[in-house]
């Protein structure tokens, strides 16, 4: 009986996950910015391939021209042998047609991941790129001392109100997965900028599951740490919590488009487990 | 699932909870100043061997040949290591400075950030057991542990040549670009 319980909620579920699949739409709109995001991938292990093989997939009906990587890009060593196994091999597909990447480093990463030209961080370990109307942030959570937190609210003030502003980084500062849950600490020091500033999204990894929270004090978290890594089941979902996903390993996709924001969150078997738009409030 | 469209208005009230999220930063005790001005003037010094020794070397620039950047470490460490063949434990963190960092950390984690500074720790795959000594190489893929941000605050600014570690209970002094403990405290970390 339970099982067949099980079985029949499982079925509702899977047809609700397909009917949003059929449901959602891109715009892609003439000049709009397109990117993916992953994070907590570079395990080198089949898993983070087949989420890399259904980027590619996706990539065909959405053709992002960006990745912004979320941290723990390269697990358990920094040799050139985990580089090769940990990122260029499953993403050449992406990497051979121009697809560049952008990496903001993790818990697991060696700082010296910054000279590594692939990851477009030109030897910093926190800097700031535009695309189209979206100015992004990539920052260093490891090590949020003075230099950097003056250099962030440099770099915010100077971005002015015309554009998007997107910060990238590990430490989620709301989150609700068991393992690490939201880095309040981090949070008391720069969620005022972010606040300040007008920073209208934020996208981290650290726990390994997806997470998208309710708007805090006018910013949208998302959580992706699950392009690779899983901690199955981990997401203790909260009253912040607006979507959940832990069952299996997901990246996401974005486009930016004028003062709309529309996200998809698909998992490596093709299951868009989360979509919406969000639309950029006025500055 | 349905598509959602959300949007956020600025409330009349936004610009008071700006104000009152403004992040308190931590004081920095005056009785730490000696101490820490000759820290600063120790590490400054180590940061100029760096840049003489890194200088004898092939500058390195955005490669996408990750042999180059490992080499590139391997040898700066290499050369650094030859440099300070006799530096030891307290060679930067002398008496002085030990002990006003012993005092900022004591501060930190008995204050009233000290509970989001453990949890930090916690969150940031802390290191058990686990103690670095001066001249060896911060182990290939083992985890950094986040250091507490409102603790940085507290510490002297360093020169970009190098970084604080947490090693489980012990500060490290870390040469980041050659991957190599310059100094440490240890068990200063509650």
């Amino acid at each position: 009986m339970r099982k067949r319980l099980i079985l029949v909620l499982s079925l509702v579920t899977f047809s609700l996950l397909i009917a949003s699949a059929e449901q959602f739409k891109f715009p892609l709109k003439d000049n709009s910015v397109r990117f993916a995001a992953i994070g907590d991938m570079g395990t080198g292990q089949a898993p983070q391939y087949e989420v890399a093989q259904r980027m590619v997939t996706a990539r065909q009906t959405f053709p992002f021209d960006f990745v912004i990587m979320l941290g723990d890009n390269i697990y358990g060593g920094s040799t050139p042998k985990d580089f090769e196994k940990k990122f260029e091999v499953p993403y050449k597909p992406l990497l051979d047609v121009g697809v560049k990447f952008y990496a903001s480093l993790g818990n697991h990463d060696n700082p010296n991941e910054r000279f590594y030209k692939l990851f477009n961080m030109n030897e910093a370990k926190y800097y700031t790129f535009k695309k189209g109307n979206v100015r992004f942030f990539a920052l260093d959570s490891n090590y949020m001392d003075a230099k950097q937190l003056a250099w962030l609210e440099k770099q915010l003030q100077d971005a002015g109100n015309k554009d998007w502003k997107i910060c990238f980084f590990h430490h989620p500062l709301y989150s609700s997965g068991k393992t690490h849950g939201s880095s309040v600490e981090l949070r008391s020091l720069i969620e005022p900028l972010f606040i300040k500033y007008g920073v209208d999204a934020v996208f981290s990894g650290h726990d390994h599951v997806y997470e998208r929270m309710h708007p805090q004090k006018g910013v949208y978290y998302f959580t992706e740490g699950a392009s690779g890594q899983l901690r199955n089941g981990d997401l203790a979902k909260t009253g912040m919590t607006e979507h959940g996903f832990d069952t299996d390993r997901t990246f996401m996709m974005v486009e930016v488009a004028g003062d709309e924001l529309y996200f998809e969150t698909m998992s490596r078997s093709g299951i868009i487990v989360d979509s919406g738009t969000i639309q950029r409030r006025p500055s | 699932m349905q598509s959602l469209l959300l949007v956020v208005f600025l409330t009349a009230g936004w610009t008071s909870t700006v104000r009152s999220q403004e992040a308190a930063l931590p004081k920095k005790d005056p009785e730490n100043a000696a101490g820490f001005k000759e820290f600063e003037k120790r590490v400054q010094a180590y940061a100029s061997l760096h840049k003489s020794i890194a200088s004898t070397l092939p500058a390195l620039k955005p490669t996408d040949v990750p042999e180059l950047i490992t080499a590139h470490q391997l040898a700066l460490a290499r050369k650094i290591r030859e440099a300070r063949a006799n530096a030891r434990h307290g060679a930067i963190f002398t008496e002085e400075p030990e002990k006003a960092f012993r005092r900022a950390v004591r501060e930190e984690f008995q204050g009233a950030d000290g509970r989001r500074a453990r949890t930090t720790i916690q969150q940031g795959e802390p290191l058990k057991e686990m103690h670095l000594h001066v001249n060896e190489p911060y182990p290939d893929g083992v985890p950094f542990t986040t250091v507490p941000p409102t603790l940085l605050l507290r510490f002297p600014k360093l020169p970009e040549q190098v970084t604080y570690r947490i090693v489980g209970h012990d500060l490290v002094l870390l040469d980041a670009e050659a991957n190599l403990v310059v100094d440490r405290i240890p068990d200063i970390i509650p």
